[in-house]
């Protein structure tokens, strides 16, 4: 029997701080708590979850295959990379101007993906990240681009600092000559710039795909998905909002491949996600978090960088679980083990994790939602009724409400 | 004319591979309405088997396996390897969404890369001869350009497999299954055709497609030829375009286009080696497709589907 709580009730309320509190407890302790390996491990999870959750939009609520996005984060990070490097552009300003490329190829993009379906267009989205690599390769690109070489030297040399109403503030956690937690100066003081500066766009990314998921283009794109006929006779402009919420997708993960080369202080056409895997670790990361949900590339993403790290020294050498199961493989097991997880994933829980907690949770507590009118009204609902594990995958929920 | 000669019949050889490749996906795509994305990754490890079944000596009689054995125990494995895939994945999952097929299929393709690194990855040692005679001097000249004999084999060995496969789609009983299934599952149930066996089947011949692909694209690479875990990768993505650009439903469709994808992409690097070249062939190929998609979106010889509401 589950608990049933009304809406915005105080024990609701209590939840959603409950929630909250665990974000800011975790975003606290990264940069605070751990070694500057484990910064700068996150920091990368932040960056893929930005990635991640722009192919949500598009995929998990839009229901449009892509396999391209690889190729708008590397076209972040060229920009990033070529104005920092051949302008002398400071690293902060390039992340607009990141955004501003990838949101106008992005649109430009979407013209097959208004006529093209399912298949045909995870195949011609497939050629865009096949084809990023070597256009960065391409002799004719080389003054641009430095051809296979790729551009280094792109991080910041040193911490940046920030004068506010004439006081200096520094990611290292002073303010003017007030150090306010003596803990945030342990890492290395770039790399939690570069969490800060990550959790920053990680937010506005966030608000941007709650905004566009509540709102009536996010509407329109899950009616587009789930019947594109349907909705387009409701007077759904199909077009309109495919190009937009294309554009916006792209935008943001052009703006996690600036961050991403910052970080990594290298643009190259070799980079693991400039190239295909980059396509299907953000597909990876969706997946294992949640398709259509608003938390879901966030915890994938988290999950990703914990499993990866944890999986990849693991060979012969290590003993433990994994040395014993996979001494045999003379490479990283670390995609293999990743693969494994993810074709389980699909027929245990095709939903992702926040899609499983959700329904776990259902057992335990329903918030019921307070009817309109004068609420006195509230819906009835079956008591007996355990929630449907069984749903298909892509539920048609349009959000979280934590 | 020469250099055109020569182009063309490099073309040919190359596109000959991918509409092998190209050929599996159509026929998968045909039965089961998937994209194999896997196709190219179970070509690979399809190489990988036939270069160990080819290193082995039979025991008693101590007798070592020619390539063409190596190449039917490879062709063996890539059916069953892949029949498996359908019963044990493709199907459960199908009866969820189509999507989830596409993800389980990526995770696939991916933990099949990871096992041909994990088991034969560093350093590379596996190796594949070539099918056909390949030593320096085995050529013919034909107008005055060198025609290898290992691309000639590939060529007739393309073009000998799409009759074969013309004549079980077209005359067999088995192809009549397949057609059924193909066009509607629910009434070829009806009449009594095994469709999961049909299915079963459709995947495995894609398999066996591939382990042909895969053995003698790997023997072409060299004398003998290395197997590498990214061997067939950029095949692959020809292949795919290949299939997208004729139709992922139709056979010839993926022939002609492999072949022709072959051909225009050596003919630009060998007319512009200055703004295409080697290292552009591969944008050629993506680009045409992308034209032809955007003119007719089912590919040049698909169906057009017509959904009614």
């Amino acid at each position: 029997m589950a608990l049933r709580i009304p809406q915005n009730s105080p024990p609701h309320v209590a939840v959603r701080v409950l929630w909250v509190v665990a974000t800011v407890a975790f975003v606290l302790y990264v940069p605070t708590r751990t070694n500057t390996g484990t910064i700068v491990d996150m920091t990368l999870a932040l960056q893929l979850a930005i990635a991640a959750m722009a192919l949500n939009l598009v995929m998990g609520f839009g229901g449009i295959i892509s396999l391209g996005h690889s190729a708008f984060f590397g076209l972040g990070g060229y920009t990033t990379a070529v104005l920092v490097d051949h302008y002398g552009w400071s690293q902060g300003w390039t992340l607009p101007v990141a955004v501003a490329i990838g949101f106008v190829v992005g649109c430009a993009t979407s013209l097959p993906a208004l006529r093209l379906k399912g298949v045909y267009l995870a195949l011609v989205t497939l050629g865009l990240a096949v084809l990023f690599p070597q256009l960065v390769k391409w002799q004719k690109a080389e003054w641009l681009t430095d051809g296979a070489r790729g551009i280094n030297d792109i991080g910041y040399d040193d911490v940046p600092t920030w004068r506010f109403l004439n006081v200096d503030i520094l990611p290292e956690g002073r303010i003017g000559g007030w150090t306010f937690l003596e803990e945030l100066r342990r890492g290395d003081g770039r790399a939690v710039f570069m969490w800060w500066l990550s959790l920053l766009v990680l937010a506005l990314s966030y608000l941007v795909c709650r905004g566009i998921v509540k709102s009536r283009v996010g509407r329109s794109l899950v009616a587009i998905r789930d019947n594109e006929v349907a909705a387009a006779v409701m007077g759904v402009n199909r077009s309109r909002t495919k190009t937009l919420v294309f554009g916006v997708s792209a935008a943001m993960c052009a703006v996690a491949g600036s961050l991403f080369s910052v970080s990594g202080n290298l643009a190259s056409p070799e980079l693991r996600n400039f190239t295909l895997v980059g396509s299907i670790t953000f597909l990876l990361i969706m997946v294992f978090g949640g398709a259509a949900t608003l938390w879901g590339p966030i915890v994938g993403a988290v999950v990703y960088v914990f499993v990866e790290n944890k999986t990849r020294e693991a060979g012969a050498d290590s003993g433990g679980v994994l040395g014993f199961l996979f001494g045999w493989m003379s490479s990283s097991p670390a995609s293999f083990i990743l693969a494994v997880l993810l074709l389980i994933m699909m027929f245990v829980a095709p939903f992702g994790i926040v899609g499983l907690l959700k329904r776990l949770a259902a057992y335990f507590v329903v918030v019921v939602p307070s009817a309109a009118g004068t609420g006195t009204n509230l819906p009835e609902i079956d008591e007996g009724e355990a929630p449907a594990i069984d749903e298909p995958f892509l539920p048609t929920t349009t959000g979280d409400t934590p | 004319m020469d250099r055109f000669f020569e182009a063309l019949f490099i073309g040919l050889s190359s596109g000959a591979i991918y509409s092998l490749v190209a050929l599996g996906i159509v026929v998968v795509f045909r039965g089961s309405g998937h994209l194999n994305f896997a196709q190219g990754e179970m070509a690979t490890l399809s190489a990988y088997v036939a270069s160990v079944a080819a290193a082995w000596t039979l025991p008693i009689v101590h007798w070592d396996v020619p390539m063409w054995g190596a190449a039917i125990v490879a062709m063996v494995f890539g059916f069953l390897v892949s029949a498996a895939t359908e019963i044990l994945i493709v199907r459960p999952l199908g009866k969820r969404s189509p999507l989830a097929v596409f993800v389980a299929l990526i995770a696939v393709f991916l933990g099949i890369n990871a096992l041909d690194a994990g088991l034969w990855g560093a350093p590379p040692s596996e190796v594949v001869t070539s099918l056909f005679p390949n030593a320096p001097t085995d050529f013919a000249e034909v107008f005055g350009t060198v025609w290898r004999y290992k691309d000639i084999g590939t060529l007739v060995v393309t073009i000998v497999i799409t009759a074969l496969l013309f004549l079980l789609f077209a005359k067999t009983k088995i192809g009549l299954a397949m057609r059924a299934v193909a066009s509607n599952t629910e009434s070829g149930k009806l009449v009594g055709i095994p469709t999961g066996l049909v299915l079963a089947g459709s995947w495995g011949l894609a398999g066996a497609l591939a382990a042909v692909a895969g053995t003698m694209f790997a023997g072409a690479q060299g004398n003998p030829g290395q197997v590498t875990p990214i061997l067939m990768f950029t095949v692959f993505v020809y292949a795919s375009a290949a299939a997208t650009l004729g139709g992922l439903d139709s056979p010839i469709g993926a022939v002609v286009a492999g072949l022709s994808i072959g051909v225009v992409e050596n003919q630009a690097a060998e007319w512009a080696p200055g703004w295409i070249g080697q290292e552009m062939k591969l944008s050629v190929a993506l680009a045409c497709i992308f034209v032809v998609l955007l003119v007719r979106p089912s590919g040049l010889f698909g169906t057009v589907k017509v959904e009614r509401v």
